[in-house]
């Protein structure tokens, strides 16, 4: 098996609490995984264990071939959430000392961190002294020390929470372009279409556990979508038409039109122009499961109470990200 | 091994190559270097402004009055001056300023001791306490400057013992002049001569004295000069009430300053003078100032790499253990290089003395182990104190027990040196982490242990600094990530066994 991260079996119980429960993960080489699940369900631990900064109280992990990720730290990547830079030191002292720790000396390292700062909008800074630096900013000059050392796994804990749209688009098309470079990506979220638009696989984990582990077309193709979502030309039409198609089980109204239930064994397509030529409709669409509604239905059947609570807190990154801080700072 | 150096590398420079350490570690010893004597010259050339004014007398032994007011007279001032100047050439070529003071009483006379008790404590010996040596040359350097201030202008007025009104005089001190009244008029002091000052009332054994009364914050230097002189005044008085001969009575009490020498088996050299007294404390304070620097310095970076979460980015790179080796290596420099400053300037002094040769290499090279000991035992506690907590204000009850292991051979240093080979200075000696400061004062005191002593006294050290280590190691590992309640020592023990 060639598997950049493999877990056995890992717990980890801080006090009485178990923060990761019986944990079984493989990662492939080269792939980009999501790691998803609400605050405090464990991303965290995990992935400082993958980091050998906490260890385990039992099970095993195997990172790039080797028993910790100790001795392979040069070809690790890591950006952590609870990211800090020195706030007196220059941002080019900061990515020099960074690179030198990972072991990247040498006349290049100087013009490789300056064309790193230009890739990622930050000409000119690298005689500020971090502090002076907005927290995007610094986010940037994070990840820039994580990936200087051009690693083979890259792991990037939340690594787009605080960011505004245009760097958040910024940071994720460099990290598809680590991805593309044949780079195995990992990174954790609680906001659920983040990873929908980014991964090729999906690790869920709640409460500790795994819930889900399988790639995302595997995801989407099990999880078929069964409805189709319609908005009628005309606002005010009933959808009785819609009612009469053959192969569609019930409607339901919705807050733009309404949503045609398929009956099972109908093929999906068929059924769509049917409902398209029954009536004068503005848009007609499959009606997907999104990642978040799979997590919910998760969760739910975990048995979670504070299903609105869960919801809300991997729906956006706003005000979440701070939740993160919190929740993760008390588990730790 | 080069992640470890790089850390120490960075430790060293975001510590003492800011403009803070620099000002504080080279530019205030350096100005006060320089300055010091600089200030002293400029004391000493400022002149007080002249006192002018007037000093009441009322002479109730009647044979006194003459002899005061003749000792007030400008001449007679800078006459007894002119003595005090010589005397403390005399002792300053002797290279003993500690005795100058001392053999002051012979000059004084005999009535000294018991007339004033600042003046004439007897003697210690020579293995006397450095405070009280460092006093004496204050007040040595006190004396020479008073000595080169304007001579006052004294207008002696004698009263009449039988009418005078003491209280009325007395009140006149504090009074303000009047309009029109001048400089001179002005009452400066009040000097009641004793009945029996002079001559003995009948079966006394002492005589009486006088009494000096002066205005409020009058120069003291001004009311030692008034006192010297009417003390002065009523020696001669007795002298001649009793028709002696001054100068054979002077020849009869004075002895001369005697030789004190220490005899080795080298030969005779002078005996430790008030400077080797204060070697011991000397090496003591270097070594407390270079480890709590460095140690100091220690707790604050990582506090603040614990605080501002840097810490995991590094903890990316180097296991938690380089961090905090790299960390104790940067700061051990940054306290060597205080060492270095203050040894250096220190040893630079005593050069400048010609004591050089005080210090001992075997010395030196004690006081460089021991410091490294005494540092990495103090630093790994700190390192593991500052990974623990969140902030410094939650660090300083973790540090109290840290900082007594630094203060305890403080408040011993006097027992010390004293008596460096008691039964319980040889066994705290050995007790880390205090053993380092103990086993230095004891061997720079003057009479050091046998070379296995210090040599033992680091072996269990190392010993010590092993266990420091290894329980700061885990400390510092499980307390990094840990963020929330600042921890107790309970909590510590737990992380311990955790790790």
């Amino acid at each position: 098996m060639d598997d950049a991260i493999r877990l056995m079996g890992v717990r980890k119980t801080f006090g009485s609490k178990a923060a990761v429960e019986g944990l079984d993960l493989a990662i492939e080489r080269g792939s980009l995984t999501g790691f998803i699940g609400p605050n405090g369900a464990g991303k965290t631990t995990t992935i400082r264990m993958i980091m050998a900064i906490l260890f385990p109280d039992s099970g095993r992990i195997e990172v790039l071939g080797r028993k910790s990720a100790v001795e392979s730290k040069d070809r690790i990547g890591y950006l952590p959430e609870e990211r800090g830079v020195y706030k007196k030191m220059k941002v080019l002292a900061f990515l020099e000392h960074m690179a030198a720790l990972k072991g990247v000396r040498g006349a290049g390292l100087r013009q490789k961190v300056f064309d790193w700062l230009a890739r990622v909008e930050l000409e000119g800074v690298h005689a500020k002294k971090c502090e002076e630096l907005s927290k995007g900013m610094q986010q940037k000059v994070q990840f820039i020390a994580s990936v200087i050392h051009e690693p083979e796994l890259l792991i990037l804990d939340e690594p787009f929470s605080g960011l505004d749209p245009v760097n958040m688009r910024l940071l994720r098309d460099l990290v598809m372009e680590q991805h593309k470079a044949g780079r195995t990506v990992i990174f954790s979220t609680h906001v659920m279409h983040t990873a929908e638009a980014l991964c090729d696989h999906i690790v869920m984990i709640s409460r500790g556990r795994k819930v889900l582990d399988a790639p995302l077309a595997q995801i989407e193709r099990e999880h078929e979508a069964r409805e189709i979502a319609f908005v009628p030309l005309d606002a005010g039409a009933g959808f009785e038409a819609v009612e009469g198609v053959e192969g569609v089980a019930s409607v339901r109204r919705t807050e733009r039109g309404g949503a045609a239930l398929i009956r099972e064994g109908e093929s999906i397509a068929e059924v769509m122009g049917r409902v398209a030529g029954s009536m004068a409709m503005s848009r007609v669409e499959i009606l997907r499961p999104s990642l978040e509604d799979l997590f919910i239905d998760i969760v739910k059947r975990q048995g979670e109470e504070n299903v609105e609570q869960v919801r809300a807190s991997i729906r956006e990154a706003g005000g979440g990200a701070l939740a993160g801080v919190g929740a993760e700072g008390g588990e730790a | 091994m080069n992640r470890i150096l790089q850390i120490a590398k960075r430790e060293f420079m975001s510590t003492a190559m800011t403009k803070a350490f620099i000002i504080g570690a080279f530019v205030i010893p350096g100005v006060c270097f320089l300055a010091i004597p600089l200030i002293i010259r400029l004391t000493m050339a400022a002149e007080a402004p002249k006192v002018v004014g007037t000093v009441a007398i009322i002479d109730r032994s009647g044979a006194a009055a003459d002899g005061v007011i003749e000792s007030l007279t400008p001449e007679a001032i800078s006459a007894r001056r002119g003595d005090e100047v010589g005397r403390i050439q005399e002792a300053a070529l002797a290279g003993e300023g500690q005795e100058l003071l001392e053999g002051q009483d012979g000059g004084d006379g005999a009535g000294a001791g018991t007339e004033d008790a600042t003046d004439g404590v007897p003697g210690t010996s020579p293995g006397g306490d450095g405070a009280r040596s460092l006093q004496q040359a204050m007040r040595m350097a006190d004396r020479v400057q008073g000595l080169s201030d304007k001579i006052p202008e004294f207008t002696p007025l004698v009263l009449d013992p039988a009418s005078a009104d003491e209280e009325a005089q007395k009140q006149r001190l504090w009074e303000s002049p009047g309009e029109g009244e001048s400089a001179s008029s002005q009452l400066l002091a009040l000097v009641v001569i004793d009945a029996d000052a002079v001559r003995r009332g009948e079966g006394q054994e002492q005589f009486g004295t006088f009494s000096l009364f002066h205005r409020p914050r009058m120069d003291d230097r001004i009311v030692d000069e008034i006192r010297d002189g009417v003390r002065g005044a009523i020696r001669e008085a007795r002298y001649a009430a009793y028709g002696q001969d001054p100068a054979w009575l002077e020849a009869l009490t004075t002895v001369r300053r005697p030789a004190v020498r220490e005899v080795t088996q080298e030969g005779e050299r002078s005996s430790a003078s008030g400077l080797a007294m204060m070697l011991p404390l000397g090496f003591m304070i270097l070594l407390m100032l270079s480890v709590m620097i460095g140690s100091q310095y220690l707790l604050t970076t990582t506090i603040e790499e614990k605080s501002s979460r840097v810490v995991e980015v590094l903890l990316s790179a180097v296991s938690p253990m380089q961090l905090m080796t790299g960390k104790v290596l940067g700061q051990m420099l940054v306290g060597g290089v205080i060492l270095l400053i203050y040894g250096g300037l220190g040893f630079g002094a005593l050069a400048a003395f010609a004591l050089a040769d005080l210090v001992s290499p075997v010395q030196v090279a004690f006081l460089v182990a021991f410091f490294l000991l005494t540092y990495t035992m103090m630093a790994s506690m700190t390192a593991s104190v500052g990974a623990a907590v969140n902030e410094l204000r939650e660090a300083q009850s973790l540090q109290g027990p840290i900082m007594m292991a630094v203060m305890i051979p403080y408040f011993l240093w006097l027992p010390l040196s004293r008596d460096p080979n008691a039964v319980w200075a040889q066994v705290l000696s050995f007790v880390p982490p205090i053993s380092p400061f103990v086993m230095m004062i004891r061997m720079t005191s003057s009479d050091p242990p046998a070379m296995w002593q210090p040599l033992l006294a680091v072996a269990i050290n190392a010993v010590a600094c092993y266990g420091f280590l290894w329980f700061a190691a885990k400390v510092f590992r499980v307390g990094l990530l840990m963020y929330g309640k600042p921890p107790n020592l309970a909590t510590l023990i737990k992380w311990v066994r955790m790790a």
